[in-house]
Formats: C-alpha cells, structure tokens, sequence
C-alpha cells in the first residue's frame, strides 16, 4: 500500500492542475460567502431592529436559515472537489476501492457494532468500500445522534458518535461478542473505584481484564466469552492497537463481532470536506485529507488481518 | 429498630457479600480450567494424526514421537489432578514445539500439504490455548488475590479454599528467539 508520503506527492503532482482550478473557485466562493453574509446580517438586523419583542426567534432563524444558505452556495463547490479530490486520492490507494460522497456505512453495521447505543438519527457521507490484500473493508464519516427529551416536552439532540467508521473481515472465527472501549472511569476515578464501575456496568458484558498493562490502561474490554476475548486479543494484537491508538492521537472504540472487526474513531467533525477558508495548496490540510484516509486503509496492514488462520482458509 | 440489630443485619450482609464474593472466584476459576482442558484436549487429539504422517520420515527424533504419545496418554487418563495437567502441558507444548522444528529439516514432508494442514490446525490450536491459560491464570490470580487478603482471607480460611496454581511459560518460550539459530 502507499506511503502517507507518497500520497502527499500523488496529491500536489498528479492534482495540482486540478487543485489550482478549485483554488481559484473557493477563492470566488469565499468572496461570494462574505457578500452573502453581509448583506443577510444587515437583512436581520434591520429586522430585528423593527421587530423588538422577537430578538430569541430572530436569532433562531437567523442561524438556522444562514446554516441552510451557507451549504446552498458550498454544494457545488464540495461535489467538485470531493469527485476531483478525494476520489483521485481513494483510487491511487487502490483503483478498486468504490466511493461515494452521498452514503455512508449503513444503519446495520453501526448498530451491529454495539459500541454505542441505538441512535435516533444517523447520517453520514465518503464511503469508501473494497478489498484491501483480499480483505473486505468498508469505512465513512458518520454522525450518529440520540434525541432527547425533557420535561417541558422540548426536544433536544446529543452526538453519540462523530468520525470514522470502519468495517472490516477479522481474521480468526469467533462465535461471542468483544467490546474494547476507551478507559475512562480508570482514568478518571482511578484504578479501585475506576475498576469497581466497570466491572458493575450494566450495559455491557462481563468485564475482561487484559494482562498487558499498557492495554489495561488505555482501554478497558468486555465481553460475553472470557477465553474468546483473550484469543482475539493476543499480546501482538494488543501491541497493535496500542500502536494504531496512538497513530490516530483519538479516541478509539472497537468491537469484535460475528467474524468482523469495527472501528470507530472519533473525530467530532465532518472529514473529507473542503476548507472553504484555507487554501486547498496549505500543506496542512492535504495532509489532514491523506492521513485520514491512510488511517482508515492501514486497518488491514497495520492489524494483518490478512494472515488467516487455517480454518478461515 | 435499634442499633445492635441494624450492625448485625449490616455484618451479616458483609459476610454474604465475602462468602458469595469467594464462591464465585472459585467457580470462574473452575470454569475457565474447564475451557482450558477442552482446548487442551482438542491439541491431544491432533496428536495421533500428527505423529502418523511424520513417523515414516522422522527416524532420527523417533525418541521425541514416542515422548509425545506417552505423554498424550498420561495426559487423557481420567481423574489427574489440575496441577499434573498443568505440568503435563507444558511437556507437551515443548515436545510439539521441538517436532515443529525437526520438520523444518525435511523439505519433502515441510511441503506436504497434509503437514502444513496440520501446522496450522496446530497453530490455532495454540492460540486457542494461549488464550485459555491466560484466562485461567487472571481468574486464577483474582482468586488468590481474594483468599490472601484483608478481610476475606479469614473468611477463605474458614471456607478451607487453597491457593491455585498458575500456568507458567515454557521455559524456552520465555527466551528471545534468536533469529541466527532459525537460519541455521
């Protein structure tokens, strides 16, 4: 597979003509942003101004209505830029990996996962599907969204989960179900009163503890099979997702089920989108682009879940 | 309801709480030896297979086939006790490991895709093992840790509970692998 670095040069040679194109039309759209919002915040307030008694409801639909006018003039410029940007960087990774800018991952496999509870809403885009050294892969962005409700019957939303979303084959049979979530009642309670929390957590399985203390400390694992957890999670793969952990700096929650594994990295933003503000030629944000991507892909390297074992031959 | 009887119901609740707390150490640590043993087993019916297809070409190491399945033997004889077994296991971890190796020296049978189907069984097999032993060995360690501390050690005391014994580590398993020695 391709190097972060080799990507980063097939991004600013093999794109730059197409990358300077956009550069000129986000340059254009920026102005026209700037104009727009001007011109509709001096709309609002001349309107809030002889409306005095509404100024909470003028807000409101201010940002509301300003929210659905910003992705109305970005629309073109983003299916642009992600059908002669990202989908150019998803094939120089492998030319038979499918995208698409509009789905995502679906509903089954995010609830399949059980690292989050059942959302409400869940939306997403930049799914990317295919086989990667023979193994079935599959990942988007995904926004995942619980409603609440309180007592005055208003409705409120909370993210659940926000960032990448990974699936792929895993590399050994197993017939039970294995959670490994990022620890943070150890690390906020410390380890006694840390530990009694989670191994009294009602919404999971039985608590494992894992003989790697490194592991022990950044992720806490549960599971319905006590011995499957320990053959999926073998010392070399423990080590692994420590190193793939630390690579992606963000939280990671992963699951073992019915012979898949599923990744989900948190982000709490929308990736693959285009800077509308930064310059499409800032080394920074090609970057954010590839290793992103990178990140998502390297799952089958990094965790060599392409060493089957016999019985998945 | 006065104060004596709200400590007595307290204390009696603390010792409910010890007592069930110690019963279930013992049960997970019985029931995951019972995982360890079936996987244990699985490896013991492989052997029979395995010494059959390397016997003809093997006549050199013909003492470390005959190693094996006296050891399989003695290792499927009913009513031995946790701590042979144990033992027992790691005889044979070794003795397996160094036929592994010995069929490294052979290309013909290194080749022979009855062998590799067995290799890899092994493997996995191994793998499955690895993961029994070490769940043995938390649930042992919580277990022991629970009757050699303050306060339910007196309880464990009263209960009459033993420590358990570990797997260890195959002594050669412990050491670095010394790649110049593989190339060999």
């Amino acid at each position: 597979m391709k190097s972060v670095s080799e990507l980063t040069d097939f991004y600013y040679k093999n794109l730059f003509p197409t990358l300077e194109q956009l550069e000129n039309k986000r340059k254009n759209l920026r102005y026209k942003i700037v104009i727009v919002a001007l011109v509709y915040t001096l709309l609002c307030a001349a309107i809030a101004y002889t409306l005095v008694n509404f100024y909470e409801f003028i807000i409101f639909a201010y940002i509301a209505i300003g929210a659905i006018i910003y992705k109305f003039l970005i629309h073109d410029y983003t299916h642009e830029f992600k059908m002669s940007v990202i989908k150019p960087l998803i094939h120089a990774i492998d030319s038979s990996l499918l995208y698409s800018s509009t789905t995502h991952v679906s509903d089954y496999y995010f609830e399949r996962s059980k690292l989050f509870e059942k959302p409400d809403k869940l939306g997403g885009n930049d799914y990317v599907k295919g086989q990667i050294d023979g193994i079935n892969i599959q990942f988007s962005d995904i926004h995942a969204q619980k409603r609440h409700k309180n007592s005055k019957g208003r409705e409120s939303w909370s993210t659940l989960f926000q960032g990448l979303f990974i699936v792929a084959d895993f590399n050994k049979n197993f017939s039970g179900e294995t959670v490994v979530l990022p620890d943070s009642a150890q690390s906020t309670f410390g380890d006694l009163i840390g530990h009694w929390l989670q191994s009294n957590n009602m919404a999971r399985d039985e608590l494992v503890k894992m003989d790697d203390p490194e592991f022990e400390k950044e992720f806490v694992v549960y599971s319905t099979d006590q011995v499957e957890a320990r053959y999926i999670l073998s010392n070399s793969l423990m080590k692994k997702l420590l190193a793939f952990q630390q690579k992606s700096s963000h939280k990671v929650h992963i699951s073992f089920i019915q012979n898949h594994i599923y990744m989900a990295i948190s982000y709490n933003k929308d990736l693959f989108e285009p800077s509308i503000f930064r310059s499409l030629l800032d080394y920074k944000v090609a970057m954010e682009y590839v290793k992103t991507l990178h990140l998502a892909i390297s799952v089958v390297e990094e965790l060599k879940l392409n060493q089957k074992l016999w019985s998945k031959r | 309801m006065s104060m004596p009887f709200i400590i007595l119901i307290i204390l009696a609740l603390i010792l409910v709480l010890m007592y069930n707390s110690l019963v279930a150490k013992k049960n997970q640590v019985e029931n995951i030896f019972a995982s360890v043993d079936t996987t244990l087993k699985k490896r013991y019916d492989l052997i029979p297979n395995l010494v059959a297809s390397v016997k003809e070409y093997m006549q050199h190491e013909k003492s470390l086939l005959e190693e094996v399945t006296k050891l399989r033997a003695e290792a499927m004889k009913p009513d031995i006790s946790d701590a042979h077994k144990i033992a027992l296991d790691a005889k044979v971890t070794s003795a397996l490991g160094s036929i592994m190796i010995a069929v490294e020296d052979y290309p013909e049978l290194k080749a022979n895709e009855n062998i590799m189907h067995l290799q890899h069984t092994l493997h996995e097999v191994e793998e499955q093992i690895s993961a029994a032993r070490r769940a043995y060995n938390q649930a042992v360690t919580d277990y022991n840790n629970a009757i050699e501390m303050v306060p339910t050690n007196f309880m464990a005391s009263l209960m009459n509970y033993r420590r358990k014994q570990v797997f260890e580590i195959v002594e050669s398993e412990r050491k670095n692998i010394d790649v110049k020695e593989l190339f060999n």
